[in-house]
């Protein structure tokens, strides 16, 4: 088999540079993943951050916006950034004799010009982004049902802010946001596939030798989540779109693994609980749950689509089966069952040097560490039964949170 | 060693009329198996559209001596990762796992399309969930416009929603869809596509056990008829406008496929490509703009999509009508060899993963009757030139694209029609 190599170095000036060579890759995959997203933002500047994201490819001192699009075509890139409530990513993907070329763009990509005109040009861009999202409810749902369910808690913040917070956002807001988070010690380059380290590494300590760390953090309060239920009319809706959550474990939590697989059972898109429950008999059009582990903090949560006539019963019948798991966890066979699909997913993610890239990079972010592919696969297959009747113990399927949007018919509540 | 370029693509016709096609990928631990076959929403029986799609979930709900439970979980606990569905000409199902797995899987898979239940218990299960994703279209203005578009853009049944109709659905009954199971699955046309870390030889002896005593064949997928290009506008409350174009373009077994693919990409590939450039980056019209070929067997056409908010809708329909038509003035060289190295280097990440491959083969086998290697579509987009291109821009008329726009009223001169038209 082939010989993985893992690599890892910190820069003077604060910056994470890791990889994770494969032999026998056809192409390479490099990122900046950027320790920062709507959860480090205040309500003034909700939004900022993915705004920022979409800047970052407007131009540098030495580019121009053309020019980052030009470059990245040149080399044949699949390349993209995102924006979650926790991390910023930009990544290409390109065949190995561009990975210099690939560092340099990204490199300077991470400092921005913001330049004014480009900075108004691309506010029509977030707000028509923000528009598309309106006609998507599903999305709309999780924005509403998070601010709801993390109260305070920063974890809560809409990644794409309102037009009332975009709108009047300035300039000079982004960029005093831009010089809190994007220190060189928030920062982790990350590359997988085919790369040449010693090479990487000189490159990216000469690009960034200029950067200049400075204390960066980050707020962790206590989680308080809501319970109950919430709506939120729309007459527009023909359908009721139903999100829920439960406290669950952390990004740095041992149960995380085991909470992804106790997700899998209740609430995978085919063959769970849920899906025996309601979609295999039509209830339901979807009906999942996941695990979204966090920085400190972590929530299942879930998703499902029904007629209004039905939203009660699909409703009642969701909480009624997470509960029962309470008293009833998964069985050794759909222990068994989630562990050999979870393994299959992750086996076919990991395939690419692209898939290995945000494993790297997003588990680096969480932990410090570096997991490959084999150790993630053994944790999935070593997770323990226990641990799912653990983190179920808790109740907090008790205290689930749910919120519907949809038409205000009568038999929605 | 894992060069792609060396790969060699195998291929057999069984006596039944089923071809198998793979590509090894022995550096891999997974197997990504897809199944093509002739049956879509253009040959569902008249008054009935949706079967193939209630079929395909029916066909789940039980098969060979295990009911539906047994036979989901039997699939889940060897690991093996299904999606599919019914489409507009064929019926997909992909099936992922880990290497290992094929000769206790495929036995199952092949129960499902040769031995399915299709009991009458589950049938009103199967029915609710098609009219529920029905249903839920009327939430999605995007995949909403989809459907409108296919069916102002084709006259023939190509037309026909791929989540069929309320009357179609509600005329459905087990027996009429049992007997169109009947007519319609059978191993005549249908393509097996592999790709990953198995060998032929397993392969073609497992696929031969579980598949070669299988007879029939399906009905003829009909030929396709399109509409006098025309605009339409269906007025929806909605947020944006969503915008989408059809046009003719290439069969994909035409001479100058690879020449199109080329000046596609120029119009819309990547972030430096026009369209991307002239609406969202120099106007800041839009989040989301894209053209692409779409590719039936025997025909080619261009979709072209974009969201924006209502009074920038016709700036921005003008900016892609425009640009669509500039395109037939030639490409300039730099924009050429963007594209191309675009292409070439999707090519070679198409070529790390197995679930890529297997359907890139699936689609090959039943659009162009054989299967491509990476390193022949590579040789095929590295010998076109700009006098190539070029030359074949110069010959094609002007597109003449149907619009249709989903949203509230607009300002433009097109035809708007009753919003009850799904």
């Amino acid at each position: 088999m082939t010989q993985i190599r893992f690599h890892h170095a910190r820069l003077p000036n604060g910056l994470t540079v890791i990889g994770e060579h494969n032999p026998a890759a056809q192409s390479v995959a490099a990122g900046y993943f950027v320790n920062t997203g709507s959860r480090d933002e205040h309500p003034g500047i909700a939004g900022v951050s993915h705004f920022l994201e979409h800047m970052m490819f407007k131009g540098t001192d030495r580019r121009s916006a053309e020019d980052i699009n030009r470059e990245f075509d040149e080399m044949g890139a699949r390349s993209n950034a995102y924006t979650s409530e926790e991390h910023t990513v930009y990544y290409g993907a390109v065949l190995p004799e561009h990975r210099g070329r690939l560092l340099d763009l990204l490199t300077d990509m991470m400092r921005p010009a913001l330049r004014e005109s480009d900075f108004d040009l691309e506010k029509k861009v977030i707000l028509e982004e923000i528009a598309m999202y309106q006609d998507r409810p599903n999305l709309r749902l999780f924005e509403l049902g998070s601010r709801r369910f993390f109260r305070d808690h920063p974890l809560g913040n809409s990644v794409l802010g309102t037009p009332e917070s975009i709108g009047p956002l300035a300039r000079d807001e982004m960029l005093e946001y831009f010089r809190s988070r994007y220190a060189p010690n928030n920062l982790i380059l990350a590359l997988a596939g085919a790369y040449d380290w010693d090479a990487t590494l000189a490159q990216a300590q000469a690009a960034t030798e200029g950067w200049q760390p400075q204390p960066v953090d980050r707020s962790y309060p206590p989680l308080a989540p809501a319970a109950g239920e919430d709506h939120a009319g729309d007459e527009k809706l023909k359908r009721v779109h139903i999100g829920f959550w439960a406290p669950g474990p952390s990004a740095q939590s041992e149960l995380r693994y085991s909470a992804a697989l106790l997700a899998s059972c209740l609430g995978d898109a085919t063959g769970s609980r849920l899906y025996w429950a309601l979609v295999d008999k039509g209830t339901a059009d979807a009906a999942q749950v996941w695990h979204d582990a966090a920085d400190g903090a972590g929530a299942f949560m879930g998703y499902a689509s029904t007629s209004p006539e039905r939203s009660a019963e699909v409703l009642a019948k969701v909480k009624e089966t997470l509960i029962a798991a309470q008293s009833e966890p998964p069985t050794k066979e759909e222990w068994e069952r989630s562990r050999h699909k979870i393994a299959t997913s992750l086996t076919l993610h990991g395939e690419t040097p692209f898939g290995r890239l945000m494993s790297l990079g997003n588990s680096f972010l969480y932990n410090g560490a570096y997991q490959s592919q084999d150790e993630l696969l053994a944790r999935i297959m070593s997770a323990e039964r226990d641990d799912a009747a653990e983190i179920l113990a808790d109740g907090a399927f008790d205290r689930l949170f749910a919120m519907t949007l949809g038409p205000n018919g009568k038999a929605s509540r | 060693m894992t060069v792609a370029d060396n790969t060699e693509i195998r291929s057999r016709r069984l006596d039944n009329g089923i071809t198998l096609v793979f590509e090894q990928m022995p550096w891999l631990h997974s197997l990504s198996v897809a199944f093509l076959l002739p049956v879509g929403s253009v040959t569902d029986p008249a008054d009935r559209e949706g079967s193939a799609t209630v079929l395909y979930d029916w066909l789940s709900r039980g098969a060979g001596d295990r009911n539906s439970r047994a036979f989901n979980d039997e699939l889940d606990g060897l690991g093996v990762r299904r999606g599919g569905g019914a489409g507009r000409e064929t019926t997909n199902l992909s099936a992922s796992m880990l290497a290992r797995s094929l000769p206790a899987s495929l036995p199952l898979l092949a129960d499902m399309l040769r031995r399915p239940r299709l009991q009458d218990e589950e049938f009103g299960s199967a029915r609710e969930l098609a009219q529920q994703e029905l249903a839920s279209l009327d939430d999605s203005p995007s995949q909403r416009l989809s459907e409108l578009l296919a069916r102002r853009y084709f006259t023939s049944a190509h037309g026909r929603s791929l989540y069929g109709t309320e009357q179609g659905l509600a005329a459905l009954d087990p027996e009429a869809v049992r007997a169109d199971y009947r007519g319609r699955y059978a191993p005549e046309g249908m393509v097996i596509a592999a790709a990953g870390g198995v060998s032929w030889e397993e392969l073609s002896s497992e696929v031969e056990r579980a598949f070669a005593d299988w007879r029939g064949a399906p009905p003829a997928v009909p030929e396709v008829a399109t509409e006098t290009p025309r605009r339409h506008h269906v007025e929806a409350d909605t947020s944006q406008v969503h915008i989408g174009l059809a046009y003719p373009g290439l069969p994909p077994q035409h001479d100058d496929w690879y020449r199109q693919t080329l000046a596609m990409n120029v119009l819309s590939g990547g972030s430096g490509s026009r369209l991307f450039m002239e609406v969202r980056e120099k106007r800041g019209l839009a989040y989301s703009v894209h053209a692409y070929t779409r590719a039936l067997r025997g025909y080619g056409y261009v979709l072209a999509r974009a969201g924006t908010t209502p009074e920038r809708s016709d700036e921005t329909l003008d900016v892609m009508l425009a640009e669509i038509g500039r395109l037939g003035s030639g490409v300039e060289a730099n924009e050429l060899e963007r594209a191309r190295i675009g292409i070439l280097s999707q090519l070679v990440m198409q070529g790390e993963s197995s679930g890529s491959r297997a359907s890139a083969l699936a689609n090959d086998m039943y659009l162009r009757g054989e299967g491509r290697s990476l390193a022949r579509i590579k040789s095929a987009i590295s010998a076109i030139g700009l006098d190539d291109v070029n030359s074949f821009l110069a010959l094609q008329s002007v597109p003449q694209p149907t619009v249709v726009t989903l949203g509230p009223a607009s300002s433009t001169t097109a035809t708007t029609v009753a919003p009850t038209v799904a």
